[in-house]
């Protein structure tokens, strides 16, 4: 089956902007592993380096943006092609908000460090660590089925994404219950909180990522839709 | 210079075109030389015709052309009138006998006949009557018509010259209706119009100034024919109206004239001579000008 | 190939086509082809050359009678009888399907008389029915104010825009139910394929359209439903959104992608 358009210069435009998102997605991802990994260590440098990237993110969103209204413009693509286009505007937000989430985190650990909290109020960074393993891995295994437009890979993120939200109730209970037993961790925790918050986030984002998959290689739009619900439309 | 040349030798492509053009351009001018030489000898012969015609016809243009009788050899009196009205009432005759003839069987081969045996049979006949010597066809009608009647006639004139018409009208007519293109006529037919009207209404209306100007030469044609006159309607010394009795006619009467050794009817010849030309010339420039202006 | 879809179930059909193969002498050109062409809306054909979507327009007001070698078979049922085989006469039948053409063929006469001269064939109008009929035509044709100071002027003296209009306004002044358009636009500039398409989207509200088109943008614009054929085949039929947005075979997709080849 021949999928190659008949205009070659169309071909490449297509893969070039869906080669820059993978990239995109790919920045963001290490975005938020160094975050969460300069929280696990207190470590204000590697906390700015994630902040200097920032920057980079938000310009590759608008450089992308601008590729995309183009290609729109010049090739009035139907179908197939207009959905990848529409759903790649779409994930570009998603992942730039990632790349929000990231920054979040590094700047909580920023003022972490700052106010001199250290590990030795064993803070359960560790599950936090854990938490965003999954978020990452979410995240990764979206930009996968992205690049190989894999619906079934897609559909297994929609369904693991209730993990983070199980891992994220888990965390807030046992942050809770530190801030009742020791009242100097309660600044501490509730930052926690909110980056325990920002982690789960990033798992929604990876999920929308997801849904925009299904619906440029089905056409069918499976947002806000139970997971059940979303295997039989697919189907 | 030198410099073009230097540039000219290191590139070899470049002087292999220039030689080229150059022996083409030299080829366009031979040919174009022969074939104004060639225009140049068709023209010059027109225009001699021309000149003579006119030189020794003029001089016999005067009323009394117009006004009197042919006369008997040696008068000092006379004119070609008999003859201008004969030819010009057997012309007309003749052109309004054939054309309705040939335009209704020109609309049978472009629009009914495009297949089959019937359309492909006439347009070969056609073709074969198109070709026929006048005289043949003069031949024709004296057998059946003036050897029956056991009378040269106006009428036999009139017929023979029809027969000359009619394969001309065809031809022009199954011509002109071919040059409309078939999407006039599909839009005329997706209106719900019926076949006889798209023909009628449309194509031939819109064929309309091309079948005229065929009819109008067709008229010219005849004017000038001699041949099949010869036989049919002969002449007529006298003045007459009745087209059952034998008619004279320009071409006749300037053949008889012109063979004779009489002066005055060599003058009278020359001065009909004129007049079919003047006539045919002004009947082939007045035709070609209405197709130009209507199409 | 048989293409039902379920969206038609509330569409009303006008023109029922049922297992219609069409040879031009002994070549196959339409291949069993079944669809329902609904009311009061506008239907695109599209497909690469040679698909025979210009054939099947064709099919509809029986212009292939004018060629001996054409034949149809099968059924194009309109308000209950087989177009195909009717008793009734096939001017009689164009005068209900009207057509309009790729190349603007404005009749040999004036304005005025373009339009009249359908009418004329059908319906014997007074005078004033007539210039009335005129202008209402003129005027549904978006073109009475171009023209309403020169009807006595001959129809080729107008532009290819107008020309174009000037033969749709002849089309609907006989008041046909249906109208086919083949390829109306390919002949005009980008304005003038402006107006046109505006005009078929007004003209919707009172006919049944059939536009046959090369422009995929001008389907994807003009029509409420396509059909997209390749090679005698309907390969889809569907709601024009849906073809160009979700297409349910893969073919239609290379094609109106630009993945053909």
């Amino acid at each position: 089956m021949n999928d190659r358009h008949l205009s070659t210069q169309f071909d490449a435009e297509l893969s070039g902007i869906s080669t820059r998102v993978l990239e995109m997605g790919g920045m963001v991802e290490s975005q938020v592993a160094r975050a969460v990994h300069a929280l696990v260590n207190f470590s204000s440098d590697v906390a700015s380096e994630v902040l200097r990237t920032e920057e980079r993110v938000n310009q590759t969103e608008v450089e992308i943006d601008l590729d995309l209204s183009t290609i729109i413009a010049r090739r009035q693509p139907t179908a197939r092609d207009l959905r990848l286009l529409i759903a790649i505007s779409k994930t570009i937000a998603n992942l730039e908000r990632v790349g929000d989430e990231a920054a979040r985190i590094a700047r909580t650990v920023q003022r972490l460090v700052n106010s001199g909290v250290s590990s030795r109020l064993r803070l359960p960074v560790s599950d936090l660590a854990y938490e965003s393993e999954l978020a990452v891995s979410q995240l990764r295994k979206a930009l996968d089925a992205f690049a190989r437009l894999d619906v079934d890979r897609a559909v297994e993120v929609l369904k693991r994404d209730d993990l983070i939200d199980q891992e994220f109730e888990g965390l807030l209970r046992k942050l809770i219950t530190f801030m009742m037993e020791d009242a100097r961790t309660i600044s501490s925790s509730i930052d926690l909180i909110f980056v325990a918050k920002a982690i789960e986030r990033v798992g929604d984002h990876a999920k929308n990522l997801a849904e925009q998959i299904i619906y440029i290689v089905k056409g069918t739009d499976v947002r806000h839709n139970p997971v059940g619900m979303v295997e039989t439309l697919v189907r | 210079m030198t410099t073009t040349a230097a540039i000219a030798a290191a590139n070899p492509a470049d002087t292999a075109r220039r030689r080229l053009h150059a022996r083409r351009k030299h080829t366009n001018v031979i040919a174009l030389t022969l074939a104004l030489l060639a225009m140049a000898f068709g023209i010059f012969w027109l225009v001699w015709i021309l000149i003579e015609t006119v030189r020794l016809g003029l001089g016999g243009m005067n009323l009394a052309l117009f006004t009197e009788m042919t006369p008997p050899p040696q008068a000092d009196t006379g004119g070609l009138a008999n003859a201008i009205f004969g030819s010009l009432v057997m012309v007309t005759t003749a052109t309004l006998l054939g054309t309705p003839i040939g335009i209704l069987a020109g609309i049978y081969l472009s629009e009914y006949g495009q297949r089959g045996w019937l359309g492909s049979a006439t347009r070969f006949i056609n073709d074969i009557l198109l070709s026929a010597p006048s005289i043949v066809i003069g031949l024709f009608i004296y057998a059946v018509v003036v050897a029956r009647t056991k009378t040269f006639s106006g009428w036999a004139g009139v017929l023979a010259l029809a027969l000359i018409v009619i394969p001309v009208v065809i031809r022009t007519t199954e011509n002109m209706l071919s040059l409309i293109p078939n999407a006039l006529r599909e839009a005329a037919y997706a209106l719900g119009t019926p076949k006889w009207r798209v023909v009628v209404t449309v194509t031939l209306r819109a064929a309309r100034a091309g079948v005229i100007t065929g009819i109008l030469l067709a008229f010219a044609r005849i004017a000038g024919e001699t041949a099949p006159l010869l036989f049919t309607a002969l002449s007529n010394q006298f003045w007459t109206s009745d087209m059952g009795q034998p008619m004279a006619s320009l071409p006749v009467t300037i053949f008889k004239f012109a063979m004779s050794p009489y002066e005055n009817w060599q003058k009278l010849a020359w001065a009909g001579v004129f007049l079919i030309t003047l006539g045919v010339l002004i009947l082939n420039i007045v035709a070609r000008t209405f197709f130009r202006n209507r199409s | 190939m048989d293409a039902r879809v379920e969206s038609l179930v509330a569409e009303k059909p006008k023109l029922s086509v049922r297992n219609l193969n069409f040879y031009y002498g002994g070549f196959h050109a339409l291949k069993n082809i079944s669809l329902e062409i609904p009311e009061r809306r506008v239907t695109s054909f599209i497909g690469p050359s040679g698909c025979g979507k210009s054939t099947l327009l064709r099919t509809f007001n029986r212009m292939y009678e004018l060629y001996p070698e054409q034949r149809a078979e099968g059924e194009i049922v309109m308000d209950g009888s087989n177009l195909l085989t009717s008793k009734e006469d096939v001017s009689l039948i164009r005068a209900k399907i009207g057509m309009v053409f790729q190349k603007p063929t404005p009749f040999p006469m004036s304005i005025y008389d373009n339009i009249a001269f359908g009418v004329k064939l059908f319906e014997s109008l007074p005078r004033i029915e007539m210039d009335e009929r005129v202008e209402w035509a003129l005027k549904k044709a978006a073109l009475w104010s171009e023209v309403k100071d020169k009807l006595g002027q001959s129809g080729s003296g107008l532009s290819g825009g107008q020309q174009q209009r000037l033969c749709i306004a002849r089309g609907i002044a006989i008041k046909p139910e249906v109208l086919l358009l083949d390829e109306p636009c390919s002949a005009l500039d980008p304005i003038s394929t402006g107006k046109i398409e505006e005009l078929i989207h007004e003209l919707k509200a009172d006919y049944t359209v059939v536009i046959v088109t090369h422009n995929m943008q001008q389907a994807a614009r003009c029509s409420d439903f396509t059909a997209y054929m390749y090679l005698g085949d309907l390969i889809e039929f569907g709601r024009t959104k849906d073809v160009f947005m979700r297409p349910k075979k893969k073919d239609t997709e290379d094609y109106i992608t630009g993945r053909f080849g």
